[in-house]
């Protein structure tokens, strides 16, 4: 681990994005998870903040302790080392109302019914592929092909709790806000609690799957 | 005349502008929560204002350019004031800006508008007694955490000032701020994307700052219409920062600030470092900003000369 070569760069003058891909892909994903834990562990001078993204590693540092040429060559000594294999985790279970209101519009999309829809989606072994873009906003994935489509054109309000689904994943909004996913239900497992210890439950990596809550 | 710093006092707002917040040092160590770090739009005056009055670290006010205004209705208060170039007074007299005050018992301060600038800060000798969340007072407007209810101030809001220790600030005096004809940048993640011939055109036409600006960003217009061929290009998400420039789907660039989601979706073509930053929330709509690459040890050198 990982098996990828990944690229460093600079982003601004205090951190740096180590990447493994430029497009999503499985493999990459689980390449920066690793990573971003190895990292975590490793205790690198001068750095504040590591976090996983979807194919890339975020690591914040302060320039006053170390240069981004060194970091850089820490971070690769550090990630050519055999890293231990992810432990193996029971699938964290997001009970969802199939209900959202694109939810025909997708099945149709996919050639499905919409019930035969719900049972593919329900049944899919997904992970948390990254949190960001929102507080607590998972995205989980990756699904197979034949439940891969594109974003819509337009974009829906959603409030929290919305599950959404696009790209080939699906994803756990746990903020109010615009989307152009679309919407096929709704779960009132939140993943993000300000005043919670820790505030975000699901982290990357961990396995969840997304069984039906009756209405 | 010395204030007992032990008071309580209570200060009522009286008038604020549309955007006026509680803010305080951004959140630390929030990017895997998804959070942005939040904070002032200009750190810089922020701490300046605080300075002034060897300030208590916890939390101070910022106001929009068209100000705000208060009345102390009970306790003593030092305040600090500083960020842009604002009209101020002090039951009803002028007082220099930037600059601080001892307020007494129903004094009145009125702010703004502004001369220049966008932002200004008030900084008090007591703490703000609004709740900690994730470790820091600042309003997260986007996301409605922090500072009061999440929210912005408005009329009528009553604000309790808690005793707090006596504070030196670092950034006793804000750093000169760069020429925005000549504002510095590191070229960004996706700057690879671009055609040497694009990125030519991109240090040789300026772009203007647009009245489209809040704590999320500041969208630039491109009358040039430079990026146009970007128009449509989405990405894997990635990490983004505040100082950013993204290219949105429709071609508008924008600076990404404060509030910015920590992944973005679209190229991110530049960033504005953090030394230079602070001055960029400061651009009047309207102002011309061109842009010229340095060395991130350039940057990085300034960032610790401030």
């Amino acid at each position: 681990m990982p098996a990828l070569r990944p690229q460093i760069s600079p982003l601004g003058d205090s951190s740096l994005v180590i990447a493994f891909a430029d497009a999503l892909d499985d493999a990459a994903n689980r390449a920066a998870i690793a990573a971003a834990g190895v990292l975590a562990g490793a205790d690198l001078p001068g750095v504040r903040e590591i976090v996983p993204n979807l194919v890339s590693v975020y690591v914040g540092y302060d320039p006053a302790h170390i240069g981004f040429r060194r970091l850089s060559g820490e971070i690769a000594l550090v990630l050519g080392k055999a890293a231990p294999p992810p432990r193996q985790r029971d699938a964290t279970l997001i009970a969802t109302r199939y209900d959202g209101p694109h939810l025909g519009a997708v099945a149709a999309e996919l050639g499905l019914t919409v019930e035969a829809f719900i049972a593919r989606h329900a049944a899919a072994r997904l992970r948390v592929l990254a949190i960001g873009f929102a507080p607590g906003f998972a995205y989980c994935g990756l699904h197979a092909p034949a439940l891969t489509m594109p974003r819509r054109r337009d974009l829906t309000p959603v409030t929290a709790g919305a599950v959404l689904f696009a790209a080939g994943q699906t994803a756990l909004c746990a903020t109010p806000l615009r989307t152009g996913w679309s919407v096929i239900g709704y779960t009132d497992r939140l993943n993000f609690r300000p005043d919670a210890s820790p505030p975000v439950e699901l982290t990357a990596g961990t396995p969840v799957q997304f069984p039906v809550l009756a209405p | 005349m010395s204030i007992r710093r032990d008071e309580t006092a209570m200060i009522v707002i009286d008038r604020a502008g549309p955007m006026a917040t509680v803010q305080d040092a951004p959140r630390r160590g929030v990017r895997a929560l998804g959070l942005a770090a939040a904070g002032p739009m200009d750190a810089a005056s922020y701490g300046a204002a605080g300075a002034l009055i060897d300030a208590a670290p916890g939390g101070g006010i910022e106001c929009d350019a068209t100000g705000l205004a208060f009345t102390l209705v009970s306790g003593r208060a030092r305040l600090g004031l500083a960020g842009g170039d604002f009209i101020a007074t002090h039951n009803e007299r002028a007082v220099p800006w930037p600059g601080a005050l001892d307020l007494a018992p129903g004094d009145r301060v009125a702010i703004g508008p502004a001369r220049a600038g966008n932002w200004g800060y008030l900084r008090f000798g007591h703490a703000l007694d609004v709740p900690l969340v994730l470790g820091s007072r600042a309003t997260h407007l986007a996301v409605g955490l922090g500072g009061l209810e999440g929210r912005t101030l408005r009329g009528g809001d009553r604000l309790t000032l808690v005793r707090a220790p006596r504070h030196t600030e670092t950034a006793a005096r804000i750093p000169p701020y760069p020429d925005p004809a000549a504002m510095p940048i590191l070229w960004g993640l996706h700057a690879h994307l671009l055609a040497p011939e694009l990125r030519a055109r991109f240090l040789s036409t300026p772009l203007r700052i647009s009245a489209r600006m809040d704590r999320m960003g500041i969208r630039l217009d491109d009358p040039a219409g430079i990026f146009a061929v970007l128009e449509g290009r989405s990405l894997v998400s990635d990490a983004a920062i505040p100082g950013d420039i993204q290219i949105l789907g429709d071609g508008t660039p924008v600076i990404l600030m404060r509030e910015a989601q920590p992944m973005a979706g679209y190229p991110r073509i530049a960033t504005i470092p953090g030394f230079a930053l602070d001055s960029v929330a400061q651009l009047r709509p309207g102002t011309w900003i061109g842009f010229t690459p340095i060395t991130l040890e350039a940057a990085q050198r300034q960032d610790l000369s401030r």
